[in-house]
């Protein structure tokens, strides 16, 4: 049965959690909307927050992360493991695509090579969904699988009720949390009916679709349609901002600094769309605009897809909303011409 | 003026005088356009000229081969002037359709004045000195000076100087510097060690995904210092210090090119006021130098010429 709080009560449900776990919530205190440790008492974000411009990832795998530390003795080269403070995350207030994002994420840091430095923050974590209720001009969840209000993705989902938030334990880690939380009311039928037309509501307001029916082949006979992925291309300027802010892209570098022989090695978010990420001694397979636009697209519609079944993007409209040139993946996505018949 | 553009572009490409337009159409999302690049005459009825044709369209001339009809403010014009004098681009393979450009809306200071999210406001528009917006079914006027972007207020050209087809009338320039340089008078106004400590703020939150250099017109490098490893200038991982180097050199490169376009600060995904740092060092070019780029295409680039009467108070 889903409890219920009150959204006055926000800032004593997250100063009770603030015991257990780092919580994270919506702040735009750095000068840009992201996931920050919550200060102890300003729910304002409740207000303004539709999502976040830096995706939760970033939580997850930082922009600049210490893989470990290193230095020269007499005995040779000596590494030391980063400082890790262990400290559990707890993230309120995630979107359903970027919980969704996170699932996916998963998938490529627990594959063949299990990533320490992700799943360990990962499975200490706990996430706590909030429902949308005013889903933007460049979200298209509803098409990727997901919706405003998906609780699929996160540990604990929060439902605007009007001044309460329905909430609903997903997992078996939430109810556990929820369970020691106490307080917390037990909602009524006619929450649990307020909470379904506020579904329906945030669904409906989506109003940007994408028909990814059969992407995946149509990308597979595009492949070599240079036509096509130059015309694509043509208006995109090769920055990084789809990329490092898509909540799926995982890419990352590895730089070491040495400063008077104490190293320290770092992975740093990279992006595909950059000529340098596929740079090699000899040549780079991907030094034009297209072909790197062909991967990012691909890798997104195609090559995950392959990979693990599903589509390595949530809708989130990150890349819509935050592109310089307004570079749409939604119209890029439906413009992949069909197979011409007769075709090689 | 949207008409005869079209016209004209369609009618460039019908007798082949170039092989390319460049302009504006509508974006996907509301009060925005998107660089149309094309080679289809069919396309020139979707050119537009509105109060949001916020990109600087000469960022594209360098990866474009062939002739090219160009859509231009007076920004864009000067930065096309500056490729010129950079032989980055020859003048003979242009037809410049200069827009006689009002300033462009900053949708930004819209959302601050109504506390609401530009794909929240109904209606934007532009009549003359008043910019109206439709929210909830309310209308607002506000001053033109009050939404334009900062660098839009400073503009020293709205209408080209250099240019094959003019599209409008010609509007005067009317600079205002107080407004526009507002933020750097507040930096300037800080201790060094209070300035140093707003820098360190504003570019912890630079994630290096180089939109600001790749939207630059003036930035053409083939090889930018930043991706060099031998020597390494500056770490590629986005840590403040080396942030603040990539800017500084950035900023250092573009001097007597960088027009005040403001598209750097405009496409910055983590709102860095980066156009503190370029306007600053233009105006340093115009006091050292009493130069100011992309105003005249037979002029020699800054760097690569020296006058007698030019400051040299570093020679001590």
């Amino acid at each position: 049965m889903a409890k219920k709080a009150s959204k006055k009560d926000v800032a004593q449900l997250l100063k009770k959690w603030s015991q257990q776990f780092a919580v994270l919530a919506p702040s735009r205190e750095s000068g840009v909307a992201a996931m920050a440790e919550w200060d102890g008492k300003d729910t304002s974000f409740l207000e303004w927050y539709r999502n976040t411009v830096v995706p939760p990832k970033a939580s997850f795998l930082p922009p600049m992360e210490e893989m470990f530390r290193f230095h020269k003795d007499e005995e040779g080269y000596q590494i030391e493991p980063p400082s890790r403070n262990g400290q559990k995350q707890l993230v309120f207030g995630i979107r359903p695509c970027d919980a969704r994002a996170m699932a996916i994420l998963d998938m490529t840091f627990e594959d063949a090579y299990q990533d320490p430095y992700y799943l360990e923050k990962r499975k200490n974590a706990v996430l706590v969904g909030l429902g949308c209720t005013n889903p933007c001009q460049s979200c298209f969840c509803t098409s990727m699988g997901t919706s405003p209000t998906d609780p699929t993705d996160v540990d604990i989902m929060l439902i605007d009720i009007g001044d309460h938030f329905l909430i609903e334990e997903v997992t078996a880690k939430g109810k556990e949390l929820l369970a020691k939380t106490g307080g917390l009311k037990e909602a009524t039928k006619n929450d649990e009916a307020e909470a379904k037309k506020s579904r329906e509501t945030a669904y409906n307001k989506v109003s940007r679709k994408l028909d990814t029916e059969g992407i995946k082949d149509k990308l597979l006979d595009s492949f070599d349609d240079e036509e096509f992925w130059s015309q694509t291309a043509a208006k995109c300027i090769s920055c990084g901002i789809c990329t490092l802010l898509c909540p799926t892209c995982y890419c990352f570098d590895i730089n070491d600094e040495v400063v008077k022989g104490e190293g320290t090695r770092f992975r740093s978010w990279d992006s595909c769309g950059f000529p340098l990420y596929t740079k090699m001694p000899m040549e780079n397979p991907r030094s034009e605009k297209w072909r790197r636009v062909r991967q990012k697209v691909c890798h997104k519609y195609e090559f995950y897809p392959m990979a693990f079944d599903v589509i390595a993007c949530t809708g989130c409209g990150r890349c819509i909303r935050l592109c310089p040139v307004n570079w749409d993946i939604t119209q890029v996505i439906e413009s992949v011409p069909e197979k011409v018949k007769g075709a090689k | 003026m949207e008409q005869k553009l079209r016209q004209e572009a369609k009618a460039l490409l019908e007798q082949k005088r170039v092989d390319w337009i460049i302009g504006f159409t509508p974006g996907s999302l509301k009060f925005t356009t998107t660089p149309l690049i094309t080679r289809d005459k069919a396309d020139t009825e979707r050119l537009v000229i509105n109060p949001f044709i916020t990109n600087n369209l000469a960022n594209f001339l360098t990866e474009i081969k062939g002739r090219v009809g160009i859509v231009a403010k007076g920004c864009e014009s000067r930065s096309i002037v500056s490729l010129i004098q950079d032989n980055k681009v020859a003048r003979e393979d242009l037809v410049i359709l200069a827009v006689p450009c009002p300033g462009i809306i900053d949708l930004a200071k819209i959302e601050r004045l109504v506390g609401k999210d530009r794909d929240e406001l109904d209606d934007v528009s532009r009549d003359g000195d008043k910019v109206s917006v439709k929210v909830d079914g309310k209308k607002k006027d506000f001053a033109a000076a009050d939404v334009l972007f900062d660098h839009c207020l400073a503009c020293e050209l709205p209408t080209p100087q250099e240019y094959d087809i003019i599209l409008g009338e010609p509007r005067p320039p009317a600079p205002d510097l107080k407004v526009s340089g507002q933020n750097i008078a507040e930096l300037k106004a800080l201790t060094p060690a209070e300035r140093w400590a707003s820098w360190e703020n504003e570019l912890s939150r630079c994630i290096r995904c180089y939109a600001c250099r790749n939207v630059c017109p003036a930035c053409f490098c083939q090889r930018c210092f930043v991706e060099e490893t031998e020597p390494q200038w500056t770490l590629p991982m986005p840590q403040w210090q080396d942030n603040l180097i990539f800017q500084i050199i950035r900023n250092i490169h573009v001097a007597g090119r960088c027009t005040d376009c403001g598209e750097c600060e405009r496409v910055c995904p983590v709102n860095i006021p980066l156009r503190s740092l370029t306007r600053e060092m233009y105006d340093t070019v115009d006091e050292l130098f009493k130069f100011k780029s992309g105003m005249d295409k037979d002029a020699l680039p800054l760097m690569a010429h020296y006058e007698q009467e030019e400051a040299e108070d570093f020679f001590k």
